[in-house]
């Protein structure tokens, strides 16, 4: 295990390294790791829990900037004291890094605020694999970042080529990030929480995607019943009872009204609310299946981390992810397949969140399969992989056997990304074995 | 110098005799036309006309074989988009210029590099969609914009440069293969550019484009906008003297004038907060003035009658709600803003331009007006951060410019810049646009004294406001102070294009 204070340290631990030919894996975040990016059985651990320095918090231009090992429960709090929100994953463990968040393109709650797959990561510094250190975006230059008066929040270079795509989803296999700079909303002054409930995922799909095209709502998130419960309760009956009271669907939004005639701004995007709502057949309602005290519950949650003992995905003891990407036309129906592939999988047990992505250009869908130790799951997860794939959902972020099986289907793009990593890491130092490495 | 004869008949074979030619008169129309920029001028060996990514496929396995450059073009308006050495082809893909797919659940449109705004925007339009047309007039290539200029347009404050909205590609190597990225990798369609793992869409662009020296982007998606306001426009006479009107209870537009950038700086960012309005912009005066008149007298004598003082700091705004109540709830937030901000509404007169002129909000119809006065002109700076530090850039300029001003050697309007919010103020983008008479040898040598001075500027004061384009001299010489953006791109060149044959610059 490797444990650097900043990004000279870094920079050594590379080098050296390269030198013994020695591999290394980055770990930014606490336990528990569900999809094994940050394991290697071959690779020496970079951990980055001694970097944890909140670099800048900016009320005035709307960003943050963070090293690598800041987890959100440390982050939020500071946050909302500025006034400002962060445009995170739907209630993310406490310990998980902020930083790795977005570099893994998890899915964020405030999608109106999305306008590329990109944010909210702006820029990043990074020691590559061959030692060389690079800061992204405005941060590159022209002078040395500490000496500089820009704010460094420019998301793009330097020069012709956009660095931190070669980053994202790259499971620390081109470079290892030492910190980053993230965009940070205004938080509203006043807001109001409503549910669409559906047992047709496809009115939601087409609900949600028309109302973030038209950027009404902040936050917009679907659950299932399964998802919803375990969410936000503690488990046991209480769990049970709230999914057997959930709708098979739930659509959450809420419309935000910010400093000025905030609750004017509420009453108008309510009214496009409920009128988008009635051009697909749904309603909305204040209140969820659950009752009221549950809507309170969900109100206070949104937007907050985890910080219960046991991880709410954890609660059966382990999960398995189902992760991609599907396009409007096809989410419903891709998710309903999801489904029907993983039928051996208890119905209780299968959790599934679908977010509405990219202002609704993109749902990231997510298949959590919640059990205590079944062997057979894996292998089922595996199946419906092969089939959802083969129905156009996209594996955006593969883990494990499926990198190999998403990556044989292009030779020409994975040249290319050989190509790439062989510059940022010519010894294949960084995690080898990894996607298509 | 010619084409070895195996080369063209090879090249002839692929198109076909009608789309290639070395004549002289052909090629002599297919320099660079800008002649104050400083390049060598180079005629091409050729120039071919491809039609399918196939094609183009095999062209570039020809040039791969013989050694010989070949660079892609449509529009022509980049100097780096042409011949700057014997030996090359020029790969003009006017041709290929089909709107491929609208897909309106999914929001894209899929497009070739020929297509041109004024192609796709009114097919949009009518469709109830938008999308980010740069501000480089209705004949530009969308593809061109969205992967090689800036691309940088006048409605980003509620929305953003086109980076953000360029989804799945196609592209042919230097080395002849063909490349697809993000979900269209996968077979998964258009709908996102980046992954599986990393996303090879950074190889697309970054601040600007690479203008093929990564190979030839042959198909591109890109996102769609929502259209506020009616589907067909209402045009009243013909270009260059038409008006283009919006008259819709839910469409606005004001114009503001201020004493300083930095009281511009907190009306974009409270604006932002407040997340109003369609368009924020403050924007030139002199294309401004330009765009306003119908001569060159005419320009003369408004800017001299008093446009040059009442547009000396506009802040441009665009009320483009969803009803009438938001416009009520827009218009009293905006206004209270500028009250507490110092704004003033421009003249009537002169506000009232833009509202017989709304494709100033859509393609910019009027915008080879700027260039009426016939001298030199050139963009400088381009670079984006915060609000607050490009404002802060955007105050230098003045005293920077008037120093060239003042002395002759550059048209006299030193706070002749724009500065673009995006995302609701989370960045901005600057652009000084410098003019002056390209008859004067003095004035052409104080345009290199001003970039030089203007750098230098930058660097003293702790500025970002420059950034470094495609490989190219400028590139190798303030690459170093980027993070040596040079070294990194000549390595990415070399690997994807070992016999540099791609639009080689250096």
């Amino acid at each position: 295990m490797h444990y650097p204070e900043n990004m000279n340290e870094l920079r050594e631990i590379i080098s050296s390294a390269r030198e013994r030919g020695a591999c290394l894996v980055p770990l930014s975040s606490a336990a528990p790791h569900i999809h094994g990016g940050s394991s290697n059985e071959r690779a020496e651990t970079v951990s980055f829990e001694k970097m944890k320095k909140i670099m800048a918090i900016n009320r005035h231009d709307r960003y943050v900037r963070v090293e690598a090992g800041v987890s959100f429960a440390e982050l939020l709090p500071q946050v909302k004291a500025a006034g400002l929100r962060l445009n995170m994953p739907f209630l993310p463990r406490s310990g998980k890094s902020v930083v790795a968040s977005a570099l893994e393109r998890e899915g964020v709650l405030l999608p109106k605020y999305q306008f590329d797959y990109t944010d909210p990561l702006l820029n990043a510094g990074i020691i590559y694999g061959g030692g060389e250190e690079m800061r992204t975006g405005s941060a590159a230059g022209p002078i040395p970042m500490e000496e500089s008066r820009a704010d460094m929040v420019s998301p793009w270079g330097p020069g012709t080529v956009d660095y931190m795509r070669f980053l994202m989803g790259a499971q620390g296999t081109m470079g290892l990030v030492g910190w980053a700079t993230l965009k940070a909303e205004i938080a509203p002054s006043v807001s109001r929480l409503f549910f669409v409930e559906a047992d047709e995922l496809e009115i939601l799909t087409s609900l949600a995607s028309e109302l973030l095209f038209r950027r009404i709502p902040d936050d917009c998130i679907i659950l299932n019943n399964v998802s919803l419960a375990a969410a936000f309760t503690d488990g046991g009956e209480e769990e049970s009872a709230a999914a057997a009271a959930a709708a098979s669907w739930t659509l959450i939004c809420r419309i935000c009204g910010y400093e000025r005639y905030g609750e004017e701004r509420l009453n108008i995007y309510e009214g496009y609310l409920r009128d988008c709502c009635r051009e697909f057949g749904a309603r909305c309602k204040n209140v969820p299946g659950g009752g009221e005290t549950f809507a309170e519950k969900i109100d206070s949650m949104l937007g907050e981390c985890d910080s219960r003992e046991t991880y709410w995905k954890m609660r059966r003891g382990a999960v398995e992810e189902i992760l991609f990407l599907a396009p409007p036309s096809k989410a419903a129906a891709i998710t309903k397949l999801g489904i029907e592939a993983l039928k051996a999988q208890s119905e209780k047990d299968l959790g599934i969140i679908i977010q509405p992505q990219v202002q609704g250009r993109a749902f990231r869908v997510e298949f959590e399969l919640m059990h205590s130790g079944d062997e057979a799951v894996a292998e089922r997860v595996w199946e419906a992989e092969k089939s959802l794939f083969a129905a156009g959902a996209f594996f955006d972020r593969p883990y494990g056997k499926l990198s190999e099986f998403v990556f044989s289907k292009d030779s020409n793009e994975v040249d290319i990304m050989r190509k790439m990593k062989k510059l940022f890491d010519p010894d294949d130092i960084l995690n080898p074995g990894k996607l298509c490495f | 110098m010619s084409l070895a004869r195996e080369v063209y008949q090879a090249l002839e074979a692929v198109v076909g005799k009608r789309w290639i030619s070395e004549d002289e008169f052909v090629l002599a129309g297919n320099r660079v036309k800008t002649p104050e920029v400083p390049f060598t001028y180079h005629s091409a060996d050729a120039i071919v006309l491809p039609e399918t990514t196939e094609q183009i496929q095999e062209i570039v396995r020809i040039c791969n074989k013989h050694g010989v450059c070949f660079v892609p073009l449509v529009s022509g308006v980049s100097a780096e988009a042409f011949a700057n050495r014997p030996g090359t082809v020029l790969i003009q893909l006017s041709r290929m210029n089909k709107i491929v797919e609208i897909n309106e659940t999914d929001r894209y449109a899929v497009i070739e590099p020929g297509v041109r705004h004024v192609q796709l925007y009114p097919e949009l339009r009518r469709r109830g969609f938008s999308y980010t047309a740069a501000a480089v007039g209705p004949g530009g290539s969308v593809l061109a914009n969205f992967t090689s200029s800036s691309g940088d347009h006048h409605n980003q404050h509620n929305a953003s440069r086109s980076n953000r909205y360029l989804l799945g590609a196609e592209f042919v190597t230097p080395e002849g293969e063909i490349v697809r990225t993000g979900s269209l990798a996968s077979g998964a369609g258009w709908f996102c550019p980046d992954g599986p793992g990393p996303g090879l869409r950074a190889l697309m662009k970054g601040y600007f484009g690479n203008h093929g020296q990564f190979g030839i982007i042959t198909r591109i998606a890109i996102a769609l906008l929502p259209c506020n306001g009616p589907a067909e426009i209402e045009q009243e006479g013909i270009s260059p003297y038409h008006k283009v009107r919006m008259p819709d209870p839910c469409s606005k537009v004001f114009v503001f004038n201020y004493e300083h950038i930095y009281n511009v700086r907190d009306a974009m960012l409270k604006i932002g907060e407040a997340e109003i309005a369609a368009t924020v912009l403050k924007y030139f005066y002199l294309p401004a003035t330009l765009m306003m008149t119908n001569s060159a007298d005419e320009f003369w004598e408004k800017w001299e009658g008093g446009y040059k003082e009442a547009l000396s700091m506009p802040l441009v705004v665009h009320l483009a709600p969803r009803s009438e109540a938001e416009m009520e709830y827009e218009e009293k937030i905006l206004l209270e803003i500028v009250e507490e901000t110092g704004g003033k509404r421009i003249p009537r007169e002169i506000e009232q331009w833009w509202d017989e002129h709304m494709d100033f909000f859509m393609i910019v119809g009027r915008l080879q007006s700027v260039l009426r006065l016939g001298g030199g002109w050139m963009p400088n700076k381009l670079a984006s951060d915060s609000v607050s530090h490009i404002c802060e850039v955007g105050a230098s300029v003045n005293a920077l410019l008037s120093e060239f001003t003042e002395s002759g050697k550059l048209f006299d309007a030193p706070e002749n810049y724009q500065i673009i919010p995006m995302e609701y103020g989370h960045f901005a983008h600057i652009e000084v646009l410098i003019m002056w008479d390209r008859t004067n040898p003095a004035a052409g040598r104080g345009v290199g004294e001003y970039r030089a001075r203007s750098r230098n500027n930058d660097i003293e004061k702790s500025f970002h406001a420059e950034t470094p384009g495609s490989l190219n001299v400028s590139t190798e010489q303030i690459g170093p102070l980027y993070c040596d953006a040079n070294v990194w791109l000549r390595k990415i060149k070399e690997s994807l294009d070992p016999n540099n044959i791609a639009n080689p610059l250096i």
